[in-house]
């Protein structure tokens, strides 16, 4: 009974923590949003700064229920997907090879360095040129950005798994292959995943500035088109989009690697 | 690692890059591709020293430069202001953190035709982008610095009665100042990448990233691989720098950890 | 009369002696929503001069009674005063020296001294003054412009304690000082601190888990017994000092002690051993 009303205390605590934020997070809102209505309807600001918000919500579900947002999100989504899986795929195997075998290292690190260096951002025009606007450039440029942190991570989480965990195999003999499994995969997954949600996150920025550059469809490019239209309302749709895309998958990402972390933690212990 | 490992090291490292270069060169010249989509290198560099010599490519560099400057010194000016009134205000961090932390997931280059809407396609347009791009790691860094100030050192200052203004003055700032350094590192990459960006969309008056623009409306090839290599150096000097600076600057940097 | 003895008279002519009353005092903290007592109506009086250990194991609420003198933590039952008047807060009046040196990574050993007088009414130039001449009462001559993360373990301590004296305190609280050091340190800083005590005449209050600390430093030991702590046995020790380790009097009262704690574990209390004999 006691222990009841101590957990039944417990959630009563919780519930009002939660309440507490989130009425200090409406407080900002509470007070923009009213400056922000009544300016635009007095014509404070012009339409062409700031449309207000009910212009914002009214074009944001007019293209949500003509699917045209959906539309253009899912090209952007399908980009992403692709271009981020052949760039993690191509970045694991790349830094797998680097972290394991010194000499693998030796060979490949500058090249990688001095592409590395170079933001994809500044490899988009070259790539234009080499592959004209299609998908093709796209998923490109994508993988490009997120193959970087994916080697990085995972040439560097496999090649620093401690040297005392790698004796402890030793002790007991362990075979090559028994020590990738049992030592070296487990100590450096950690380091890949967040390789991993950077690259993530790299891919979804170059997705941004290629369908800004070149592209007729797509989340950027209805920026851009937004932009030329001169309709605002257009452009904040579409940048509460990417925004919100950007942090639901940041995220979900983000309570995977804290798992992953506690993981680690323990098992250092 | 021994003087002879460590060359044997460079050399092989040298091995994919020279290959690259070699098959480059040879495919270029033996028609097997296109010379307009792989020039030679030879002419890679005889554009190189034509726009050097021309003052033209120096021109666009300096342009570029004192943008990236002034973008990141307005920038991290306000990131710094941002930053101290969110750390030190718990008001503050409560209304405007959630949202801040939401707005920062819109990709950087998402604000440009926003901020090309407001500002138009000139000189400021370009500033205010770049200083945005600053401003951005230098407020999440300060913030965390603060926050992460041990509670051990705080105790300290209460013993020997500080008022805020020590707080700030003897406790907060120097605990934050790794992170504030390490914010300020991350603008001067964020700054240099945006100056880029802002040229790009916003092509008006000289600059490199104007340059490749205009390499690729032309079909020249090797300006842009010039216009590339040079982003890319500038990029590398600026990191390589900052760290430099970063450690000569925090001499207790090795001990931060311990109380 | 010594330098920073005729310091102290000249900073603060009409100071306290130092004298300590902790009456009927109780502390509970919440942890997970659950109340925990660490603390059950301790009274305690610490007269001028004197030097007074709290010993116990862990858990017994000794250094959380030592946060409550320092006026670290605010909210507690009972009362506590020094020379008369009930303490708000910390006080420059009361210096503390915490388990961990606890110095600024971002400042030299005589900048970390010197923070402590930030806020007292003294000259640049006494400041000055005070600061070196608390550097070489603990023994740091030549350390001055070092770095925290350049010294080693006992030397941070003893920069700690040079800072928790420089204000001139008539109180001062020592909270396991010694207790991450290695058994040679923490013996010559013992030493050390008996010295300083001799030297500054000032009231010291010192929390340890160590019973040979204990019975070669204080006046006084008080042991404490855990979950709700309280005090359960005081001990006078009045050996002559200096006190060497190996006289016969501390040795019986060192055992005296240890058999008052067994006792207290019987009690079903199941209290971590004490660090006792090597």
């Amino acid at each position: 009974m006691a222990g009841f009303r101590r957990i039944s205390g417990r959630v009563i605590v919780a519930v009002l923590r939660q309440l507490t934020k989130l009425g200090w997070l409406l407080i900002l809102p509470a007070i923009t949003l009213p400056i922000w209505i009544v300016g635009t309807d007095r014509g404070w600001l012009p339409e062409q700064i700031l449309p207000c918000p009910g212009d914002v919500l009214h074009t944001l579900r007019d293209m949500i229920a003509s699917g045209e947002l959906a539309q253009h999100a899912g090209y952007s989504l399908r980009r992403v997907a692709l271009g981020f899986a052949i760039g993690a795929a191509a970045g694991l195997v790349v830094g797998s090879a680097m972290g394991l075998s010194r000499r693998v290292d030796d060979y490949v690190r500058p090249l990688f360095t001095a592409i590395a260096q170079v933001p994809a951002l500044a490899w988009i025009p070259l790539a234009m040129l080499l592959l004209g606007i299609g998908e093709g450039l796209k998923i490109v440029v994508i993988a490009k950005a997120a193959f970087v942190p994916v080697v990085m991570n995972t040439s560097a989480g496999i090649a620093n798994v401690p040297r005392a965990f790698v004796e402890v195999g030793e002790t007991f003999r362990f075979t090559p292959l028994q020590m990738l499994r049992h030592v070296v995969l487990p100590g450096a997954i950690p380091p890949i995943f967040t390789g991993l949600r950077y690259g993530l996150t790299h891919a979804w920025i170059a997705l941004v500035s290629v369908e800004l550059l070149a592209s007729s469809e797509g989340l950027g490019y209805l920026l851009v088109w937004g932009r030329q239209m001169f309709w605002l309302d257009t452009v904040l749709v579409a940048m509460i989009v990417i925004g919100v895309i950007g942090f639901l998958s940041d995220r979900v990402l983000a309570v995977v690697e804290t798992r992953l972390q506690r993981w680690r933690i323990d098992g250092v212990r | 690692m021994s003087g002879s490992a460590a060359l044997g090291s460079l050399g092989r490292g040298l091995v994919l890059p020279v290959g690259l270069l070699l098959t480059w060169e040879v495919a270029s010249h033996s028609g097997l591709v296109n010379r307009q989509f792989l020039p030679p290198l030879e002419h890679v560099g005889a554009t190189a020293w034509r726009e050097l010599a021309s003052g033209e490519l120096l021109e666009a560099l300096a342009a570029s430069l004192r943008r990236d400057l002034l973008g990141f010194v307005f920038g991290s000016g306000a990131g710094v202001l941002i930053g101290l009134l969110l750390g030190l205000s718990t008001i503050a961090d409560r209304v405007v953190m959630t949202w801040f932390n939401g707005l920062k997931q819109i990709a950087l280059l998402a604000w440009i035709p926003l901020i090309s809407l407001w500002f138009g396609f000139d000189e400021m347009a370009k500033i205010v982008f770049i200083g945005l791009a600053a401003a951005i790691p230098v407020i999440l860094n300060l913030v965390e610095g603060i926050h992460a100030t041990s509670r051990k050192l705080v105790e300290v200052g209460d013993v020997f009665r500080f008022n805020r203004v020590q707080f700030i003055l003897f406790v907060y700032l120097p605990a934050a100042m790794p992170s504030l350094l390490t914010g300020l590192h991350l603008a001067l990459i964020y700054a240099w990448l945006a100056t880029i960006g802002a040229e790009y969309f916003m092509a008006a008056g000289p600059g490199i990233g104007g340059l490749i623009i205009a390499g690729r409306e032309r079909f020249e090839m090797d300006l842009v691989m010039l216009g590339i290599l040079v982003v890319g150096s500038v990029g590398f000097l600026v990191d390589r720098g900052a760290s430099w600076l970063e450690q000569r600057l925090i001499p207790w940097r090795a001990a931060s950890a311990q109380v | 009369m010594n330098v920073a003895a005729q310091l102290r008279t000249r900073a603060f002519p009409d100071q306290g002696q130092g004298r300590l009353e902790v009456r009927n005092v109780s502390k509970s903290f919440v942890v997970n929503g659950a109340p925990v007592e660490a603390l059950r109506d301790v009274s305690l009086d610490v007269a001028a001069g004197e030097f007074v250990v709290l010993l116990g194991p862990s858990g017994c609420g000794k250094s959380t009674l030592l946060r409550l003198i320092a006026g670290l933590e605010p909210e507690f039952r009972g009362s506590i005063s020094q020379d008369g008047d009930a303490i708000a807060g910390t006080s420059l009046d009361r210096g503390i020296v915490f388990q961990e040196p606890r110095l600024f990574p971002w400042a030299t050993v005589s900048q970390n001294v010197a923070l402590g007088l930030k806020n007292a009414p003294l000259s640049e130039r006494a400041k000055r003054e005070a600061v070196a001449a608390h550097i070489a009462l603990v023994g740091l001559d030549g350390f001055a412009q070092a770095y925290p993360h350049q010294l080693s373990g006992g030397m941070a301590q003893r920069a700690a304690i040079a800072r928790g004296l420089v204000n001139r305190p008539r109180l001062l609280l020592l909270d396991e000082p010694f207790g991450a050091l290695d058994a040679l340190t923490r013996a010559r800083l013992q030493v050390e601190l008996q010295r300083i005590w001799a030297h500054e005449r000032i009231t010291m209050v010192l929390v340890t888990h160590d019973v040979d600390e204990a019975v070669l430093l204080g006046d006084r030991v008080i042991v404490l017994a855990p979950r709700p702590g309280r005090v359960s046995r005081i001990f006078a020790i009045s050996a002559p000092r200096p006190r060497s380790r190996t006289d016969d009097d501390l040795v019986r009262i060192r055992n005296d002690i240890l058999r008052a704690l067994g006792d207290g574990e019987e009690d079903g209390s199941g209290g971590t051993p004490i660090g006792g004999p090597a």
